[in-house]
């Protein structure tokens, strides 16, 4: 199962700047664009929406809001995204094989983040129009298909037929072809397996926690969540369903116990992890296939997010049926079969039973145990905070080497990470929440913590 | 291929064996040829060179601007190794001249050594000239690559790479200096004594 079936080697030192040299460089263009220490101390300063428009227009947004009539949070992530957009799609007319696959790839991850949307947005009876806008622009498809995709139920009779008939024409059709045909091997015959494939719905409560949750009131606090949890979640793809330890205890989870024909099997966030477990798998043959350094940048950069992937699941999975005994080789199927964890690590996060053995699941990787034990001594920040920044560290050494293609990956990564940021200080001032406003992530900051304390690990 | 069949050659005229190719071949042939290898050689290193940072600065150039006119040095870097190799051409073209037509038939009379030294010495001179300004090229190439990128972010990095680019140059040097000396002592008459 692959959507690339051959993919040509990049081209070592010698030879990777005959075809690539251009548009890597212009990827280094762009990301000399993000935004600085200086630019954030200065939006960090604002007193309103309109404040921040102006000083955003000093720096590589220039006049991106300048149509904007009514200022929010959100339409600075859809401008942002939008100006990635253009970006993306400038960079994606410049290249040339293997680099154009590798472009596309970025863009399945968010492929399959909207199919997942819209699937789910019917379930809650949202307009397709309604839905259609939420979808992430990084990763959109045909306006027909779009359109057609809410109309197939969520059954497993649903998602065949969305497969054979949608799906099957765009490029993450294979992913949801394995996934069908995992599924179907798991439960025999398929008669049973629409009875079992029924939506429950698992709603591993708060995408993302809220740092120092204690400073806010109530009201304001489940709505920032909320908002919060869409800026980042859309953006996370695997990682959305990251929670912190704290949240972990008071996860809220639907599940209709009395009806037992109904499996956590196909709920949403299954189904929407094996299909990144299969893309991360893909990916990972695909920037092994290019080879040269690419090799080396983007194997680790995917084993990072895989193992992310695998951790979060595990840790969301606590207090959810997920977590039965009778369930744990279904989690353990959603992890994927590459990352450092793999294979060893994984096989003990399959063990997991309750928080307390996850620490020593990830002794198979020292790193990660010492980052989840550093956890307990950082009050105010979760897991996914923690995955934040390690994320921005390993993407912004992406930018160390040259002549390969990390640096695209690592360009799209990093500049979520800024729109998220761009979102958090806007809540924040918004909210008048200004002693929470330096909680977002810099990059290539100066006053990063890996660069202050000059050493590895912390 | 037994020994049995093995046929001895008895005349004075039957081949020695394929080695002949190098030993019989005319000092005019090697010279051309190593002309031909010192300009071809060297040019393909410098477009190599030139490609690798031209795609680079370029696209550089696009949100930095003012990088263009400063990495041009980079530019002609790559460019000098062309220089070096039609510099060297030009050089050994002049020690190979023309027959004058007072030769003799008689290869007895031939100046052997003399001739073996023209033809090898002018060949590997341009044969050297040639690969290591290849190597010069790319990685002057490379440099200039790198050098690019980084001024595009820090300007203050463009005088320090550009060294780096200075002695990536100087390999194409040392190529032309040993191709120069090692036809310095060319016995250029051994051309004319030759005919076959």
């Amino acid at each position: 199962m692959s959507v690339a079936t051959d993919v040509m080697d990049a081209g070592g030192i010698g030879t990777f700047n005959l075809e690539h040299g251009f548009p890597e460089a212009v990827v280094r263009g762009f990301r000399s664009g993000l935004l600085t220490d200086y630019d954030y101390h200065h939006l960090t300063q604002c007193e309103t929406l309109e404040d921040m428009k102006m000083n955003l227009q000093e720096t590589d947004y220039d006049q991106f809001m300048s149509n904007e009539q009514h200022i929010t949070p959100a339409s600075f992530r859809e401008k942002a995204l939008q100006k990635l957009v253009q970006e993306m799609d400038f960079l994606r007319a410049h290249a040339v094989e293997p680099l154009a696959t590798f472009l596309d790839y970025i863009s399945y991850e968010f492929m399959i983040d909207n199919v997942m949307l819209l699937l789910k947005g019917t379930l809650s009876g949202r307009s397709a129009n309604e839905l259609i806008k939420q979808c992430n622009p990084l990763g959109l498809f045909k306006e027909s298909t779009m359109r057609s995709i809410p109309t197939f139920e969520a059954s497993p009779k649903g998602y065949a037929d969305l497969y054979q008939t949608v799906l099957i024409d765009t490029p993450v059709g294979p992913y949801f072809s394995q996934y069908l045909e995992d599924s179907a091997e798991h439960l025999g015959d398929a008669s049973e397996m629409r009875n079992i494939l029924e939506e429950v719905q698992i709603e591993v409560g708060g995408k993302a926690g809220v740092t120092g949750a204690g400073a806010w009131s109530g009201p304001t606090m489940a709505e920032r969540k909320l908002l919060r949890g869409c800026a980042m979640g859309h953006g996370t793809g695997v990682g959305s369903v990251g929670a912190s330890r704290g949240l972990i205890r008071s996860a809220r989870v639907h599940f209709r116990e009395d009806d037992t024909r109904r499996s956590p099997l196909a709920s949403h966030q299954v189904i929407k992890n094996s299909l990144h477990k299969l893309y991360l798998e893909d990916f990972y043959r695909v920037t092994q296939a290019i080879g040269g350094e690419t090799a080396n940048f983007m194997g680790h950069l995917i084993m990072l997010r895989a193992d992310r992937m695998a951790i979060n699941i595990t840790v969301n999975s606590i207090g959810t049926p997920l977590n039965e005994p009778a369930m744990r080789s279904t989690r353990h199927k959603l992890y994927p079969a590459v990352g450092y964890l793999y294979p060893a690590g994984t096989a003990r996060l399959a063990d997991v039973t309750d928080e307390n053995n996850i620490e020593y699941a990830l002794s198979a990787v020292p790193e990660y145990q010492k980052l989840y034990a550093s956890l307990a001594g950082l009050k105010d920040k979760t897991l996914e905070d923690v995955f934040y920044e390690q994320d921005v560290r390993a993407f912004e050494m992406a930018f160390d080497g040259q002549m390969h293609f990390a640096s695209f990956y690592a360009y799209v990564k990093l500049k979520e990470q800024e729109i998220r940021n761009l979102v958090w200080i806007a809540e924040c001032i918004l909210q008048g929440q200004k002693e929470e406003i330096n909680k977002f992530v810099p990059i290539f900051s100066d006053s990063a913590p890996w660069r202050l304390a000059g050493k590895v690990g912390r | 291929m037994s020994s049995a069949t093995e046929m001895v050659c008895v005349s004075p005229l039957c081949n020695l064996g394929w080695t002949e190719v190098l030993m019989f071949m005319s000092p005019y042939g090697w010279g051309q040829y190593g002309v031909a290898f010192a300009l071809g050689l060297s040019i393909v290193g410098a477009a190599w060179g030139i490609w690798t940072t031209g795609s680079t600065l370029v696209g550089a150039s696009i949100k930095a601007p003012r990088i263009k006119s400063k990495n041009l040095v980079s530019i002609i870097f790559c460019e000098a190794t062309a220089i070096y190799g039609v510099i060297l051409a030009i050089i050994l073209l002049n020690k190979v001249s023309a027959p004058s037509g007072t030769y003799t038939f008689d290869p007895a009379t031939w100046d052997w050594a003399n001739m073996y030294h023209a033809g090898y010495a002018t060949f590997f001179s341009g044969v050297s000239v040639g690969m290591t300004n290849i190597a010069s090229g790319v990685a002057v190439g490379i440099a200039g690559s790198s050098c690019a990128l980084a001024d595009a972010q820090d300007g203050s990095l463009f005088v320090k790479i550009l060294i780096v680019e200075i002695f990536a140059s100087a390999l194409g040097i040392f190529g032309i200096i040993v191709g120069e000396i090692s036809t310095l002592k060319l016995d250029t008459t051994s051309f004319n004594e030759f005919i076959f």
